[in-house]
């Protein structure tokens, strides 16, 4: 579309314009975006800017005062900023303008855009780029009214559809479930038996969620040791497993065995002792590190690696189900988002 | 006699729409819209409705002088008058998902059931207490525990349904939106000691009276009523012992709990007036 008529615009490169190669090109850092801050203010007919700078998107909302000639200018300044040729530059930025422009913006900040659907970290991102920009002047009537009302639609996007819901990492689908098992994770303790990449992450998620008590397994007691000194938690080694598995309520299990580790004899054998407490067996090994028959015990649930990466793809497909639903709602605000600018004089019609 | 121009059964037949069109509320935001109904928007609905109930009740209680419990209607009625006063009251210190959407589906269950059969409101309209007060506190508290053990029976099925849907790896549905499997075993302990507790004051109060008097209580109402009370200490005995697995209990919760509603037939069968009190003549008002 022709942005010539528009008052606002945005310049975006993002993985939908570019390859991350490409993208690399266009990140800054803390002091570059303060020059490109200043590079903008330097030119007398942008009147106000944002810069939203993450590792995946570089884009810049402007308002300029110039309408034919504004989008060319800040090309330019583009261009000499990043050393960049304009044509290159031309290839890989996509420009909207006027009420498109600030659909993108809701859509942003809902994470409708994201590489990972519906992920929740770009709302922070683009409030602090806000306030970064507030800081340095670059906000006006304009970007902050669009802004303000931007986020409380990227809210209701995000609390009306089930766009941010469900985990879709590993780790995080393991961690979700702890919480539906045993509510807080204060008070429970985690087994984590070999010492892989997603054991690593899952054991990470789930001391970010409030469990201090580790045990680190392995087979050799040295090996534990060391690593249980580098994650923290008690070290033990795999062969006594009967003797410490009744103190924890998690087992992350990922190590290399040809027999599995946990049988249902040895939980059955275990499990009075337990007095009912629930145990959630996460069976990250291939071959499996837990037999499929402890799944029949009470209070036992066991996940394996395909059933929580069928869960996350689950809750992939679900958040990419609502895309259109969150479209809708972000095309109704941004209407009447532009409808108000108008209202107040801050853009001219379209 | 009306109040504000409703009949009793009035009252109660707009509290039961208000319960009903909670549950389908519920239902529908948290399986079709994926999001669960607000706490407070649940909260005021059940509120709503119990208040209306409670002028249905009030009306019918005027017109004995006393809690109206004379037949079977009014019996399942109070039932679901103290499980709603509990989930209100009580329910929002156990912070339950979704406890708001249960609570009002068994009570529009039983109070739709109650409204339906209109044998279930006989018209047997007599003082069922007589003269004295604990008697009646007796009943009403025996009724409340009931409710108690209504509201039990509820988080014993939302544990079984989280427990199986964790067990299959079953995510969609109301599983997202229901408490942890440890908060709602919790839960049931508290309402299991609650109810047991209030249970055992009822029948320490009836118990004197019954001293006094042993004709007063018919057999088969004594042994109903010890029978429920047996089972609920048993169950509180082997739970305190984690004799039972949490599934188990969680059964034998909802199994009591319909027995010990088909034990009402057995109170209400007894209910005759006490001798020497006063008749009082009421016209019944059906919907």
């Amino acid at each position: 579309m022709s942005s010539g008529h528009h008052e606002l615009l945005v310049v975006t490169v993002n993985h939908e314009t570019v390859p991350m190669k490409e993208r690399e090109r266009y990140s800054l850092d803390e002091i570059q975006v303060e020059a490109l801050y200043k590079a903008l203010h330097d030119n007398s007919i942008i009147e106000e800017s944002l810069i939203l700078n993450t590792c995946n998107r570089f884009e810049l909302y402007f308002k300029t005062n110039e309408a034919r000639n504004g989008r060319s200018v800040v090309y330019e300044t583009l261009s000499s900023f990043y050393g960049i040729p304009l044509v290159e530059l031309e290839a890989h930025a996509k420009t909207r303008g006027g009420q498109d422009a600030i659909k993108h913006l809701i859509e942003v900040s809902a994470g409708l855009r994201s590489q990972i659907t519906g992920e929740a970290e770009i709302f922070g991102q683009v409030k602090n780029a806000y306030s970064k920009c507030q800081q340095l002047g670059g906000a006006g009537a304009l970007i902050n009214r669009m802004v303000q009302k931007g986020f409380q639609a990227a809210k209701l996007i995000r609390h009306s559809t089930p766009i941010g819901q469900g985990q879709i990492n590993i780790s995080n689908v393991a961690v979700d479930l702890s919480l539906k098992i045993f509510g807080s994770l204060d008070r429970v303790s985690a087994l984590v038996i070999g010492t892989g990449e997603i054991s690593e992450k899952t054991a990470k998620a789930l001391r970010s969620r409030g469990t201090h008590n580790f045990g680190i397994a392995s087979h050799s007691l040295e090996r534990a040791e060391s690593v249980a000194q580098e994650w923290g938690g008690t070290p033990h080694a795999v062969g006594e497993l009967d003797s410490y598995l009744n103190g924890y309520d998690i087992l992350i299990s990922s190590t290399n065995v040809e027999e599995p580790l946990l049988t249902k004899p040895l939980l059955e054998r275990l499990h009075p002792a337990r007095k009912n407490r629930p145990l959630f067996l996460v069976d990250l090994g291939l071959p499996r590190n837990v037999e499929s028959a402890c799944q029949d015990l009470d209070n036992v649930y066991l996940y394996n690696l395909d059933d929580l990466a069928k869960i996350a793809q689950d809750n992939l497909s679900d958040r990419q189900a609502t895309i259109h639903t969150s479209e809708k709602i972000a095309s109704q605000k941004s209407d009447a988002i532009w409808q108000m600018l108008e209202k107040r004089g801050l853009v001219s019609s379209q | 006699m009306s109040l504000f121009g409703l009949a009793d059964r009035e009252w109660i037949f707009l509290a039961t729409v208000v319960f009903t069109v909670t549950t389908i509320l519920g239902s529908y935001s948290t399986l079709k819209l994926h999001r669960k109904a607000g706490r407070p928007y649940t909260l005021s609905l059940v509120s709503f409705g119990w208040i209306l109930q409670t002028i249905g009740l009030y009306e019918r209680g005027l017109q004995y002088g006393g809690c109206p419990l004379a037949n079977r209607f009014e019996l399942v009625q109070f039932l679901v008058w103290s499980a709603i006063a509990l989930y209100i009251f009580v329910g929002p210190a156990f912070r339950v998902s979704l406890l708001g959407m249960f609570t009002s589906g068994f009570a529009s269950i039983l109070s739709i059931l109650s409204l339906g059969f209109d044998s279930w409101d006989s018209p047997s309209r007599e003082p069922i207490f007589g003269l004295s007060p604990w008697i009646e506190m007796h009943a009403a508290l025996a009724l409340f525990s009931y409710g108690v053990f209504g509201i039990l029976a509820l988080t014993s099925s939302m544990y079984l349904l989280q427990s199986r849907s964790l067990k299959q790896k079953k995510m969609g549905g109301l599983f997202p939106y229901m408490p942890s499997i440890f908060e709602l075993t919790h839960i049931n302990l508290r309402l299991l000691v609650l109810g047991f507790c209030i249970l055992s004051s009822s029948l320490a109060i009836g118990s004197v009276y019954w001293t006094q008097d042993i004709e007063s209580v018919n057999t088969l109402k004594l042994g109903a009523t010890i029978a429920v009370w047996l089972a609920y200490g048993v169950l509180l005995f082997l739970r305190n012992r984690e004799t039972l697995s949490y599934k188990q209990y969680s059964w034998a919760c909802i199994i009591i709990f319909t027995i010990a509603l088909f034990s009402l037939d057995a109170v209400d069968s007894s209910s005759t007036p006490v001798a020497g009190a006063a008749s009082i003549s009421i016209s019944s008002t059906h919907l």
